[in-house]
């Protein structure tokens, strides 16, 4: 806090002048942005309510949520002006893509620099930024999103919702949480994502950042804004959904995501008041600094939350495998009931494996009993999840292998791998030297990008045609896109699993030369992932040149799985067959 | 066999594996730590002359070893071979705050966080002789890459 300050004054006159004036200008052309900005949406938002009022409306939210309600929605600017729960979404979808490439390009950068053992490309203290920023954003504003992305968009065609009327709060949750977001991007803080305290109550560069304290501030504003949304989520699928839907027919998206909201609102307040205390540290050092004796108790505190969220990522994506395997074989999935068993015992589990973040750190040998034996039992969940996609997949007469299905493919093929690392890691006597090493990184980046980012995709790909309003993408590029993302997760995550195992260890800017060849070929497998998600702007960028062609109707939105809607035979025309068959 | 005995070996050798590698886990932990660690109770458990004892400290960023005729050395120790080496391990402030570190030394197949306030413990018995390498895998600042250093065993 006092850093920034103290390098001001004690600069020269001349370097005072130009702080000042950089300063002066900033905040002038953030100004002017601002007000074109508010000026536009005053103006939209007046046409709306016109428009509204010749329509014989009171609000323009009624209007939208009359016209546009259960209907599928295209893209636009337009959603930052409605409040209905579509809208929502693609708020989210938009805000999430964007954070996604930020922090997808500071991984990269992170690689790049790593070229070398000593820290060439970035200094220590830049590569500790990148290292902190890509983990908070990718999973506070990239998984979160993408989540609530997919939450919001599919649910109330899901749930054919009767009223829609929470949009305001939701609106004001998503702003929350975007400027936490933007907060903890400009904090430019260091303390990586677990904000363990002695470290991240050093206020300095070579400690946990001269602005670590909004990084704070940031990350608590993105759990009210977080929260709430779990709520309005809750609201929208206990007391909302159509009485035709029965709880015993919901399809198991809806489930993934009711797991996953009471997940989040189960374990996160633990860690907003820890990160309250934290703040108060700030000022009086008394809760987690070394005379407390209380150092590990923050890491308690967070480990409570930090294990959920990483359920709290990847089950969303869970239900949406469920939602588009149906789509592709032409059957509905193999057990509806064991899906949601699956989802709920991954639930009741997952609260109870945190402690294996913590199992050196001295906390005795019960702890490492307990948090063992729950992180082996967590096995079974996933085993029955993975087991129903097997199932599904086995029994179909026939798998149509579009973009989307292989993302899903490749989805279960990097959780089987991925989950097989962390059920090794569970062990004692191995966590005791893979802990803290690379073998950690690639045990969930194996499971990250092929479930969060890959299935979000797929997703995306699904929804394509209703987003761009009937574009079609160009099918090869997309293929390309799958194809690379999973070749480069898989060179980046395996080459980090062997280099872990033989005791590499991870967050560091540099490394002991012997493990040169692990990080090269990671290095190179993320150069190749980063080429994909080149391919995939590009494959945006081309789409958006062409005229709509086809429907907007989508059978991820209007055919949810459930007992009760066996999905028919021949399979529902998916988006990507269209875009194949009208290519002339 | 038919499905149903497929799906009860199927399910029975997974418990196996699963169960004895709980069992391992059990025995393996008893032998290894000993309760929670405290400021004071870093009394060797097998008070044996056999034991070396060294005290080591974190700070960012180097890690300092202390033996037990008092000799300290930076980032660099030596223990002798076939006897129990038992770590005291905790986290000191140096030219800045005390921060949270962890000691891991691979092919000994062992870690142990270095916590400001807290004496954390750990036994290993080094079987060859060689030099080995030690890192701190607990992110602890600007230049946590460069805690690091190598074990000798020696004769």
């Amino acid at each position: 806090m006092n850093g920034g300050m103290i390098t001001a004054q004690s600069s020269t006159s001349i370097g005072q002048t130009s702080f000042l004036f950089y300063i002066t200008l900033i905040i002038s052309i953030s100004a002017i942005v601002l007000l074109i900005i508010f000026y536009y949406i005053s103006t939209q938002k007046t046409i709306l309510k016109e428009k509204a009022e010749s329509m014989g409306y009171e609000s323009p939210n009624e209007m939208v949520r009359d016209k546009l309600a259960g209907k599928p929605r295209l893209l636009s600017w337009n959603v930052f002006l409605y409040d209905d729960s579509k809208s929502i979404a693609l708020r989210y979808l938009l805000a999430s893509m964007v954070f996604f490439f930020i922090a997808g390009s500071f991984g990269l950068g992170m690689r790049l620099s790593l070229t070398n053992p000593n820290p060439h490309l970035l200094t220590p203290d830049e590569y500790n930024v990148l290292l902190s920023e890509h983990a908070i954003l990718m999973i506070y504003m990239f998984a979160l999103g993408a989540a609530f992305f997919l939450g919001y968009y599919l649910l109330p065609s899901h749930l054919k919702l009767k009223r829609d009327v929470m949009g305001g709060y939701a609106s004001v949750a998503f702003w929350i949480w975007l400027f936490g977001g933007i907060f903890i991007l400009v904090s430019r803080t260091a303390t990586r994502w677990y904000y363990y305290p002695p470290l991240a109550l050093e206020l300095a560069e070579y400690g946990g950042g001269v602005f670590n304290w909004l990084a704070v501030i940031g990350l608590e504003m993105v759990f009210v804004g977080v929260v709430i949304n779990c709520i309005i989520i809750i609201k929208l699928i206990a007391s909302e959904r159509s009485k035709d839907i029965k709880l015993s027919e919901m399809s198991l998206f809806t489930w993934a995501m009711l797991f996953t909201v009471v997940m989040t609102i189960s374990s996160a307040p633990t860690l907003m008041v820890g990160l309250g205390m934290l703040f108060y540290d700030f000022f009086n050092p008394i809760f987690f600094t070394a005379a407390s004796h209380q150092v590990l108790l923050f890491t308690i505190m967070f480990w409570f939350w930090g294990h959920p969220i990483v359920y709290i990522a990847i089950i969303p994506a869970f239900g949406l495998i469920y939602e588009i395997i149906p789509k592709f074989t032409g059957k509905p999935i193999y057990s509806y009931n064991s899906g949601i068993i699956g989802l709920g015992l991954l639930l009741i589990l997952s609260e109870l494996v945190w402690g294996h973040h913590l199992m050196n750190s001295g906390l005795g040998v019960a702890w490492d009993i307990f948090f063992g034996t729950t992180s082996f039992l967590v096995v079974i969940p996933s085993a029955i999840t993975v087991f129903n996609w097997i199932a599904s997949l086995w029994s179909a007469d026939r798998i149509r292998l579009t973009t989307p299905m292989l993302f899903v493919i490749n989805g279960i093929i990097d959780f089987i791998i991925g989950g097989t690392m962390g059920v090794i890691l569970s062990a004692a006597p191995a966590n005791d030297f893979l802990h803290g090493t690379y073998f950690v990184t690639g045990h969930f980046h194996f499971i990250f990008l092929g479930l969060t980012v890959g299935i979000t995709f797929a997703g995306i790909y699904m929804l394509f045609p209703t987003l761009t309003g009937g574009r079609k993408y160009d099918v090869r590029l997309a293929r390309w896109h799958f194809y690379l993302t999973a070749l480069g997760s898989a060179v980046m995550a395996g080459a980090w699993g062997i280099g872990g195992f033989m005791g590499m260890p991870r967050a560091t800017a540099g490394y002991f030369a012997r493990f040169q060849p692990y990080q090269d070929v990671s290095i190179a497998g993320g150069i190749i992932i980063a080429i994909a998600q080149l391919i995939f702007l590009y494959n945006l960028a081309k789409s958006y040149t062409k005229q709509p062609s086809i429907s907007m109707d989508n059978v991820l939105e209007n055919n949810p799985t459930s007992p009760e809607i066996p999905v028919t035979t021949p399979a529902p025309t998916p988006p990507d067959i269209n875009i194949t068959g009208g290519a002339k | 066999m038919n499905k149903k005995q497929i799906e009860l070996a199927w399910i029975i050798a997974v418990l196996v594996i699963l169960l004895s590698w709980g069992a391992i886990n059990i025995v393996w932990i008893g032998d290894v730590h000993n309760s929670i660690a405290t400021e004071n109770n870093h009394v060797s458990a097998n008070n044996s002359s056999n034991v070396q004892l060294i005290k080591v400290q974190g700070t960012q960023w180097s890690w300092t070893f202390t033996n037990s005729s008092g000799v300290s050395t930076t980032d660099a120790f030596n223990v002798t071979v076939n006897k129990t080496v038992e770590l005291v391990v905790t986290s000191v402030p140096g030219e800045y705050i005390a921060v949270i570190h962890d000691l891991l030394i691979p092919q000994m197949g062992i870690q142990i966080y270095a916590v400001p306030g807290q004496n954390n413990t750990i036994e290993f018995t080094p079987t060859h002789t060689g030099v080995f390498f030690f890192e701190c895998v607990e992110y602890c600042g600007e230049l946590h890459y460069e805690m690091r250093g190598y074990m000798t065993v020696v004769k």
